[in-house]
Order: C-alpha cells, then sequence, then structure tokens
C-alpha cells in the first residue's frame, strides 16, 4: 500500500471508529441513567449477555484503533525527536493492549458466569 | 519562500486569540490525550466492578472519594467536548457547515455544550 493509501486508511479508520464509539458510548449512557438504580447484580448480568459482552469487546477494539490514531498523530506533531516519538509510541501500545486484554479479560469471565 | 514581514517567533500564548474553531480544535486534542492517560483507570475500575459484589461496591465507594470525583469532572469534560466536536468534525467532512458563520457558530456550540454538560454532572454530584 502506497504511503498516500495509509494516510487515507487511517483517516477513514478515525471516522468509522468515531462513530462506533459515540452510539455505543450514547446508548449505554442513556440505558443507564434513565434506570433509577443499579446494583451489582443489575450490572453483572447486563455485562454478561451476549448482545453486550459483543457489543463491549468491539468497543474496546474500536477505541483502541481510535486513540492509536489518535495518539499517533499527536506525537508526529509534537515529538520531533525520533528516538522520543517512537518509545513514546511504544508506551502507548503497551497501555493500549494492556487495557483492553484486562477488559476483555473481565467481560470474557462475566459471560462464562452467566446470570447470577 | 519570500515574505515581507517576518514569521513571529515570540508568541505570547496568553495575547494570541484564537477563533472559537481553533479552540474546539486544540480541545479536541487536549481532551482526547486526557481520556487516552484515563484509559488504564477506567479499564482497572470496570474489570474490578465485575469480580463480585464487594468488588462492585469497593470501586463505587471509590469513585465517590474526593480526588476520583475531581478526575471524573475532568474526564466527563473530555468526554462531553471530545464527542460534541467529533460529531462537528464529521459534519464539517461531509460539507455541512462548512460556511464561515456556520463553522464558528457550530465551534461556539462544541465549546459552551461541553461546559454545559460538565456543569449537568457537577449538580448530579454535588
Amino acid at each position: 500500500m502506497s504511503r498516500a493509501a495509509q494516510g487515507l486508511r487511517a483517516w477513514l479508520l478515525q471516522r468509522i471508529t468515531a462513530v462506533y464509539l459515540a452510539v455505543y458510548i450514547v446508548g449505554t449512557l442513556l440505558y443507564l441513567l434513565t434506570r433509577s438504580a443499579v446494583d451489582y447484580s443489575i450490572w453483572h448480568n447486563w455485562l454478561a449477555s451476549p448482545l453486550m459482552g459483543i457489543a463491549t469487546t468491539v468497543f474496546t477494539l474500536a477505541l483502541l484503533l481510535h486513540v492509536w490514531v489518535g495518539i499517533r498523530d499527536v506525537l508526529i506533531d509534537y515529538v520531533q525527536l525520533v528516538s522520543l516519538r517512537l518509545l513514546f509510541m511504544v508506551v502507548t501500545a503497551l497501555i493500549l493492549l494492556g487495557s483492553l486484554l484486562w477488559v476483555i479479560r473481565a467481560l470474557t469471565i462475566t459471560a462464562m458466569q452467566g446470570e447470577i | 519562500m519570500d515574505r515581507k514581514t517576518p514569521a513571529p517567533r515570540f508568541l505570547n500564548l496568553l495575547k494570541i486569540k484564537l477563533p472559537p474553531g481553533g479552540i474546539a480544535s486544540i480541545a479536541h486534542r487536549v481532551s482526547g490525550v486526557l481520556m487516552f492517560l484515563g484509559i488504564p483507570l477506567v479499564a482497572w475500575l470496570f474489570a474490578r466492578s465485575l469480580e463480585n459484589e464487594a468488588a462492585y461496591l469497593e470501586v463505587v465507594g471509590l469513585m465517590k472519594s474526593p480526588p476520583a470525583l475531581m478526575v471524573s469532572i475532568l474526564l466527563i469534560w473530555s468526554l462531553s467536548h471530545h464527542l460534541l466536536a467529533g460529531i462537528r468534525h464529521l459534519l464539517l467532512d461531509v460539507e455541512i457547515g462548512i460556511e464561515k458563520a456556520q463553522a464558528r457558530a457550530s465551534a461556539w456550540l462544541v465549546n459552551i455544550g461541553a461546559l454545559l454538560l460538565t456543569a449537568i454532572y457537577l449538580t448530579r454530584i454535588l
């Protein structure tokens, strides 16, 4: 893929993930805010459901891609020293991957527990 | 490139008057970076809250502590601004509201709207 096409791909990825992230965040916030009270079993069973499990897993993946493109842009603009920029990029990737795996692990355990 | 007037070298950040679109743009970046920094914390709280009832209550209690509330105010502003500025950006991409007056108005809407949403959140937690 040419360099220009790579740029277009990142641009498009940023926008497609943005739409999904926005719909998920507004949707889940409205759902949670319209409930009078949320306790542990409601919270757990909500995320144990296949729909929310899948939607939230896709959310974490979309978020990882979205943040990666965004932080990369910021680092390219403000960190001129290439070695330092590379270091920040590695740290960013590690933070994102670690957080993603941690959330997916929690979602998997929750799904396997089923309704409680 | 020839320039009649030299490029400004001593930028006084306090004296530069950014147009509303400029404020929306830089705040979009700042809010994105702030939320990125909050990701490990939110991921950990999320995973912990699902472990069991005691852990869930611990997370709920933790989120009501003053330092957590301060962080949450910052993150709520960030989310509000990033979301509104993002919607504005997507609309501009498909050439909706690209006239100067409209773009200025929507930038104001984003900047003020984010503060308004943060204020609503404040009234809920205080």
